[in-house]
């Protein structure tokens, strides 16, 4: 190991300039790539396409759209939409609504689409037409009036008109694909046209707009997302003045946060130039790998600093902190490498998206903080008044390192070990309550009380429509809807399913069709069944078109659609365990009840995802973390010392998202890979040094008291730096980056803490053979 | 042990044998409800083969029923209780519609039976879709069936005479296609009253073996008919139509202008009465009720409610099938289930 350490030193001091040149290079162009990446978000990412529940969305996504609508509330302030301005402000939303790129034209339904349409009941049979007649003059109370009892006939009062008559719907479906370019579809684009081409033209004294729908809240995400370059300025400054602090020197402060902005640069730019954007669900990457870059980059100034002040010139300081520290840094970084590159297991293109992202983000971070930042170091002077500034300071440390160093003494280290013990205890099972999925109203991604969320509460409110509905998919043969045993058994199934509890309401074709004889029955509810004989069958499945979504063009594809109470993972859950009980009494070789559609369809996809791939995630990134402290430490001991302290930290970790109601997300699950992975770098750079001495022969207490002396203050300072940095995310308007500030900066500092604490501690009881003081 | 076991064993299949055949819903009391009736019990029918039983009109039993198939009556004599629904079903309970029986399914003729009335715990008659009119004079045990051609318009019978004349066979089978619905029959002492399809209302004086056809200026359908005290026979039925008859034979109009059909007709005092329609309607009109200048076909904007007419409308809007009164409450039942209905 140390030849190599040796020749890269060679090499690398040997031709500084030469080295120094090609950074500059690099960074240039990577820069000018990075100048071109852009924000990208897309439904799909975020949905595991491989479950099984999403095949079946998938498959049947162009019959009956998608889980990707997008709802445009229009509510009149007075609260009466029946008035002249609110029906000409509801026919330019629908218009305007239509004509926005993206819109499946098919799809767009509002009072004023023709598709919604009454039917009532008369002497001779039905009579019907347009809710809104084309002849509508709104300036006319009277064909205000006749609209008024259409809407009643029509019975859309709580879905198409609110039921306090106060606001109106329109809805839309989005496409995959942009239909003038042919490519995926630019979600940012849109929601930002909704925003300007709806909100802003159509709200006024009178009027108030309302929209909801996914591409909507990305567009939102996104927003909130670009403060995250003021949490970055903020967290630059924190850092700059910290570092400051530890280095007393501007051009070591200055260094290694160039370094790190630097692996930044890199990082957008090799992503840009793979072909990524910038998803804003992994918009905290570059922050992390900015943090974990100002992490190695302050142990490096460190190193420098001791031997400086032992009197070493700077380049010969520089170079032996380059050749201590590039086998320990080098480890640390490339496991955070490898434990990020193991979340490309989890089949969510977002999460595998964050995987390449921040896998690569730290990769480079080995070339910039571990080479070019000692490298720049080495031209720098220190002047005697710097030397003398550090001269006491030693010794004031000193004392406070013993203190911290009888954390392995034989007395102190049990009683550490059983605390830990217990709070592990503890910690395990209250993250064995931890929730998996959404446990909130409304996005999971924003405030509760964010534009956003208060509009789908207010629709979710006013209408009775939730946007929370799944679909079970009925998949059986050709002209199915024709026979009076398959409507049944869609009907029974139904039954027993509204009687589930979280399950609000059904509907289904077969639900309707009941509803629509007995239409052909004068509107008898006694004829509300499904009629036995075929043609009267027919007859009243005739009149549910395709566009209702109830059934495919052949009606061999019939959804039950189940509106759910609430989101939450539980109620999820419970559902699509009754759907998988209650089916099997109806299934037959001709007639499968398949899960799923619909955004509920789509969440208990990604919750069982989510869920199920915790476990392994947590294997391979322990595995990866496990394998490469043994081949550079050598030793089982010093692996289980720094490995069991982080493990016991991330299900702490897990322990608090059960307290603070943190639900398992695609945006959570990856956190504790994230903790871990930096969280290993603090017990790995101790390590390195202990276990030099303890090679050496030294007892553990003196092994771990080098390694403070040398390391502890970087690592002290490297774990408070950077909590502090993330800690600034919790006023972030995102809520998800709120949840993920608030558990990084828990484990970034109980991670530190359980380096200096209980990793001396278990040390003390895994060399127990040593003899001690 | 052995013997218990097998108990337990014989005891687990009866229950699921039980269980595959009602599914006890939790939300059985807000399903499509469709009868209601009460002497000091009450039974309530509904889709699905619901039947639900109460001995205070507060807490409501789901019963276990052999059948699936929605039920739209039910009538009640002494312990006896009969319900009929759709498939021709015709289910029986001795005990107060704890336990039922069938006493007839058929599924096969494709009609429902709409309504179900007896005399006494042996005679009683199920009328339904297209004139079907079964009779038993046993309890239930048999059922017969009755066609009644009477209950047809006159140009109707004139024209089956000429058909019957004609061709025996032709005449049977227009007989089966050509009887309106029965939606409702009324007994009052010794007078059987019907409601039924296309400006069907008929008497009868012999429990329903001949029957005499009102002549009723209106061809849409009626749902209900009942004699209130006095002369005075009210009948209501679709579109929020209501006639009332104040000699014998001589039908006039009551105009409501609340265009929600009508599906029964309950008694809220002497001096008034409840008609209970669908979308919610509940039309309760005063005594004398009045008489109305406008016809059945008046257009809506012209219409104008006379003062003895007032008109109240459920938050839900769900259309009300019947009421009874019961332990001082009116419990009715609705497309959404059991509503307890505030009209004194």
């Amino acid at each position: 190991m140390s030849s190599i350490t040796h020749l890269a030193e060679r090499i690398v001091f040997g031709n500084r300039k030469v080295v120094v040149f090609l950074f500059v290079l690099a960074t240039l162009f990577l820069g000018y790539q990075s100048s071109q990446m852009r924000l990208d978000a897309g439904f799909e990412k975020n949905i595991p396409l491989n479950h099984e529940y999403m095949q079946t969305y998938m498959k049947y996504r162009n019959d009956f759209g998608g889980a990707n609508s997008v709802l445009v509330s229009v509510c009149d302030k007075q609260g009466n939409i029946y008035n002249q301005n609110f029906f000409d402000t509801l026919k330019n939303v629908h218009d305007q609504l239509f004509f926005i790129n993206g819109v499946n034209r098919a799809l767009v339904v509002s009072l004023f689409s023709p598709s919604t349409r009454f039917t009532e009941i008369v002497e001779g049979g039905f009579a019907g037409g347009p809710v809104i007649p084309a002849d509508f003059d709104s300036t006319s109370p009277e064909a205000l009036q006749l609209v008024a009892a259409n809407v009643e006939k029509a019975n859309i009062v709580g879905r198409q008109v609110s039921s306090d008559y106060s606001c109106a719907m329109v809805t839309a479906q989005l496409l995959e694909l942009d239909p003038q370019t042919g490519e995926q579809l630019d979600t940012l684009k849109f929601a930002s046209e909704l925003e300007e081409k709806l909100r802003n033209q159509f709200s006024s004294e009178e009027i108030s707009i309302h929209i909801i729908g996914f591409s909507k809240m990305i567009g939102d995400v996104a927003d909130g997302a670009k403060d995250v370059l003021l949490f970055f300025a903020i967290a630059l400054a924190i850092t700059a003045i910290m570092v400051y602090f530890f280095s007393r020197n501007i051009m070591l402060t200055i260094l290694p946060l160039l370094c790190s902005i630097i692996a930044v640069v890199w990082q957008l730019g090799l992503l840009s130039l793979m072909g990524f954007g910038m998803d804003p669900m992994s918009i905290l990457v570059p922050f992390l790998v900015f943090a974990i870059g100002v992490s190695h980059g302050v142990q490096m100034i460190n190193a420098v600093e001791k031997k400086a002040v032992n009197g070493a010139g700077a380049k010969h300081a520089a170079m032996s902190a380059f050749r201590t520290l590039l086998v320990p840094g080098g480890i640390a970084l490339l496991s955070d490498t490898v434990g990020f590159m193991t979340l490309l297991v989890i089949d969510i293109g977002i999460i595998r998206e964050l995987a390449i992202t921040a896998s690569m983000g730290v990769a480079v971070i080995i070339l910039t903080n571990l080479i070019l930042l000692p490298v720049l170091m080495s031209f720098l002077t220190f002047d005697k008044k710097y030397v003398e500034k550090f001269a006491g300071k030693e010794e004031k440390s000193s004392r406070f390192w013993n203190i911290v160093a009888s954390c392995s003494h034989k007395k102190a280290a049990p009683i550490i070990l059983v605390i830990t013990a217990l709070l592990f205890g503890f910690g395990f099972y209250q993250s064995q309550k931890m929730k998996i999925g959404d446990l909130h109203a409304g996005a999971p991604a924003l405030h509760e009380s964010s534009r956003y969320n208060q509009d789908t509460f207010l629709i979710t409110d006013k209408y009775e429509v939730t946007v929370d509905y799944l679909s079970v998919l009925v998949e059986t043969s050709p002209e199915a809807c024709t026979s009076h045993t398959v409507m049944k058994a869609i009907d029974d199934f139904q039954w027993k399913m509204e009687n589930v509890e979280g399950v609000q309401s059904t509907v289904s074709l077969a639900s309707v069709a009941k509803v629509v004889n007995a239409g052909y029955n004068e509107g008898n509810v006694k004829w509300q069944v499904l009629p036995r004989n075929q043609q009267t069958l027919v007859q009243a499945i005739s009149r549910i078109p395709t566009t209702s979504g109830l059934l495919n063009g052949n009606c061999s594809v019939m959804p039950v659609i189940l509106f759910m109470q609430d989101h939450k993972a539980e109620t999820i859950s419970r559902v699509v365990d009754a759907v998988k009980t209650y089916r099997q009494d109806y299934e037959t070789d001709d007639m499968k009840f398949s899960l799923a559609s619909g955004p509920v369809g789509v969440m208990a996809a990604t919750n069982e995802a989510v869920k199920s791939a915790q476990m392994p995630m947590m294997a391979y990134v322990f595995g990866a973390v496990i394998l490469l402290c043994l081949l550079s430490f050598r030793s089982l001991r010093a692996t289980l010392s720094v490995v069991i302290p982080l493990y016991v930290v991330s299900v702490l970790a897990q322990a608090l998202m059960t307290f603070l109601e943190i639900g398992l997300t695609v945006s959570t699950l990856p956190v504790i890979a994230l903790g871990v992975g930096i969280g290993v770098d603090y017990g790995i750079y101790i390590l390195s040094t202990m276990s030099r001495r303890l090679k050496q022969g030294d007892t553990v207490q003196a092994a771990y008291l080098a390694a403070l002396k040398e390391r502890g203050s970087a690592v002290l300072f490297t774990g408070i730096t950077l909590a502090i940095g993330v800690s600034t995310w919790v006023f972030s308007t995102l809520k998800f980056q709120m949840d993920m500030g608030i558990l990084l900066t828990f484990m970034f500092l109980v991670n530190m803490l359980g380096a200096i604490i209980v990793l001396p501690a278990l040390a003390r009881l895994l060399w127990y053979k040593r003899n001690e003081l | 042990m052995k013997k218990a076991f097998l108990a337990m064993a014989l005891a687990c299949a009866g229950f699921s044998a039980n269980a595959e055949q009602a599914f006890m819903a939790p939300l059985v009391k807000q399903s499509v409800l469709l009868d209601v009736v009460a002497t000091d019990y009450l039974v309530i029918v509904g889709e699905r083969g619901h039947i639900l039983t109460s001995d205070d009109g507060e807490t409501f039993t789901q019963q276990r029923v052999p059948t699936h198939s929605t039920l739209t009556a039910v009538d009640i004599v002494n312990d006896n209780v009969w319900a009929v629904g759709h498939d021709a079903i015709i289910l029986h309970s001795a005990d107060k519609g704890v336990t039922w029986q069938q006493q007839l399914y058929n599924p096969d003729i494709e009609r429902p039976f709409l309504d179900v009335l007896f005399f006494d715990d042996q005679h009683g008659i199920a009328v339904g879709a297209y004139g079907l009119f079964y009779r038993t004079t046993d309890g239930g045990n048999n059922w017969k069936s009755e066609r009644h051609p009477t209950l047809l318009s006159a140009d109707d019978q004139a024209y089956l005479e000429q058909v019957k004349a004609e061709d025996e066979d032709f005449y049977q089978q227009e007989l089966n296609s050509i009887l309106p619905h029965i939606n409702h029959v009324t007994l009052d002492g010794d007078t059987l009253y019907m409601a039924g399809e296309a400006g069907l209302l008929a008497y009868s004086n012999d429990k329903g073996r001949s029957w005499n056809r009102y002549d009723v200026d209106y061809t849409g359908s009626f749902f209900d008919i009942r004699p209130l005290s006095g002369d005075t026979v009210v009948a209501v039925g679709l579109r929020g139509n209501i006639f009332k008859m104040k000699e014998q034979g001589v039908w006039s109009y009551v105009s409501t202008c609340a265009p929600s059909t009508l599906n029964a007709l309950f008694p809220l005092s002497d001096e008034s009465i409840t008609a209970l329609g669908n979308n919610g309607m509940l039309v309760t009109l005063s005594r004398p009720l009045p008489d109305s200048t406008s016809t059945p076909y008046t257009p809506l904007y012209q219409c104008e409610r006379p003062k003895e007419v007032s008109v109240q409308q459920l938050d839900d809007k769900a259309a009300v099938l019947n009421a009874v009164r019961f332990n001082n409450k009116i419990i009715g039942v609705s497309a959404n289930g059991i509503k307890k209905l505030n009209l004194d």
